[in-house]
């Protein structure tokens, strides 16, 4: 296995300042980091590799013209990137067309990928970020398929409570309780997580 | 906890060709359409101001005159009514009458002196579409018009009056009377007679 990419605060700090001043060497240093996540987030998402190109697409752009609304004393920039991400493919993923037909082959998908441990070739074990990856993974991983059904639905396929609950034919409390057991659980696993950097 | 959930999902690497694409696109200028569009908007909004500017001036202006000629009426009013309440001629009659089988009055403030009556009516019907409330004088020569009063809404009305002065070849008024007729009104009284007073 490839050794994982490492980037330094510093590094990430001096980033976010060029990416605010204007430097456009400083986008492609972006791309290179975070461009391998959020494709797969967007392809989690959307099940389609040309429509999660679009949303990196959408990603980039907003983060090259907004990045002044990143705050970073709120938070570290992935995730802050990762959130427009995520927020892009719900929305191409309700204006989809044949919603049903995807969403069958979603949750096969999600299936398959949360069951086990994430099939890791060399090649992505050398994206930056990996070692943050794996924790996320197996945090999630870890909660009980009732309570890990429920993230899923509400983190990738942005479906409310109410939804949810019609989804998994749960009363609306159950699935609250479940969340928010969940979220318990997984805040407190990923705590130390201060950055997808060391 | 949400901040960090997206990174669960597996990374995939993007084709060659898409970080230029990306990046391409990120970096091109802002649509140059923008930038005619704002001065578009803007000279619409500075015609548009001026237009409303102007606008406002003339209603202004209009506004203006009308809200004199309001005042000037309503002083010529309270000078009327002021000479007939307080001037020592005057008559004041009020006569209860019933219309439509509603109960009301018609007062008359009558001033002897510079021949002129003031005329207020309370809590009459309102007419039908062809009729209204003639007012006639009663002289030593016969009933005479005063003025014909269509009332289409129920509210009180008042109106001064000329009355014939009783000197020579004048008839003398002696009471007043009122009746219902026509629209256009009448030579002498034809229709219901609401009230008919000597003074």
């Amino acid at each position: 296995m490839t050794s994982p990419k490492r980037l330094s605060q510093e590094h990430q700090r001096s980033l976010q300042r060029r990416l605010k001043a204007g430097d456009e060497h400083a986008l492609g240093e972006l791309f290179d980091l975070v461009a391998p996540w959020i494709l797969g987030l967007a392809f989690r998402i959307l099940q389609d590799e040309d429509e999660a190109e679009d949303v990196v697409g959408d990603v980039f752009v907003q983060v090259w013209r907004h990045i002044d609304q990143h705050d970073g004393g709120r938070g570290p920039l992935v995730p802050w990137i990762l959130s427009i991400a995520r927020n892009r493919s719900l929305d191409s993923l309700r204006r989809r067309r044949r919603w049903w037909r995807k969403s069958a082959h979603l949750e096969q998908a999600q299936v398959m990928e949360v069951g086990g441990s994430a099939p890791a070739g060399s090649h992505e074990a050398a994206v930056p970020g990996w070692p943050v990856h794996r924790e996320v993974h197996a945090a999630l991983a870890a909660l009980s398929e009732e309570q890990r059904r429920v993230v899923v639905l509400s983190y990738f396929e942005g479906l409310s409570h109410r939804e949810i609950a019609q989804r998994l034919h749960l009363p609306l409390g159950t699935v609250k309780t479940r969340l928010r057991m969940a979220h318990q659980t997984l805040t407190e696993g990923l705590r130390h997580l201060k950055d997808w950097v060391e | 906890m949400t901040d960090w959930l997206g990174l669960s999902a597996a990374p995939r690497t993007p084709r060659p060709e898409l970080k230029g694409r990306v990046l391409a696109r990120a970096l091109a200028p802002r649509r140059r359409w923008r930038g005619p569009l704002a001065a578009a908007a803007m000279i619409t909004l500075v015609m548009g101001g001026g237009g409303g500017a102007w606008w406002a001036y003339r209603t202004i202006g209009t506004l203006t005159t009308e809200r004199d000629g309001l005042v000037a009426r309503v002083h010529a009013l309270e000078d009327t009514v002021s000479t007939f309440i307080h001037g020592p001629a005057t008559r004041l009659i009020q006569i209860p009458v019933s219309t439509g089988g509603r109960v009301g009055s018609v007062t008359i403030f009558a001033d002897s002196v510079r021949h002129r009556w003031l005329v207020r009516c309370d809590g009459l019907a309102p007419n039908a579409r062809d009729q209204a409330y003639q007012l006639w004088f009663i002289t030593d020569s016969g009933m005479t018009t005063a003025a014909v009063m269509p009332m289409d809404e129920d509210k009180p009305m008042v109106m001064a009056l000329e009355m014939p002065r009783g000197g020579e070849g004048d008839p003398r008024v002696l009471g007043a009377a009122m009746s219902i007729e026509p629209r256009a009104g009448s030579a002498s009284p034809s229709g219901p007679m609401v009230f008919h007073r000597l003074l």
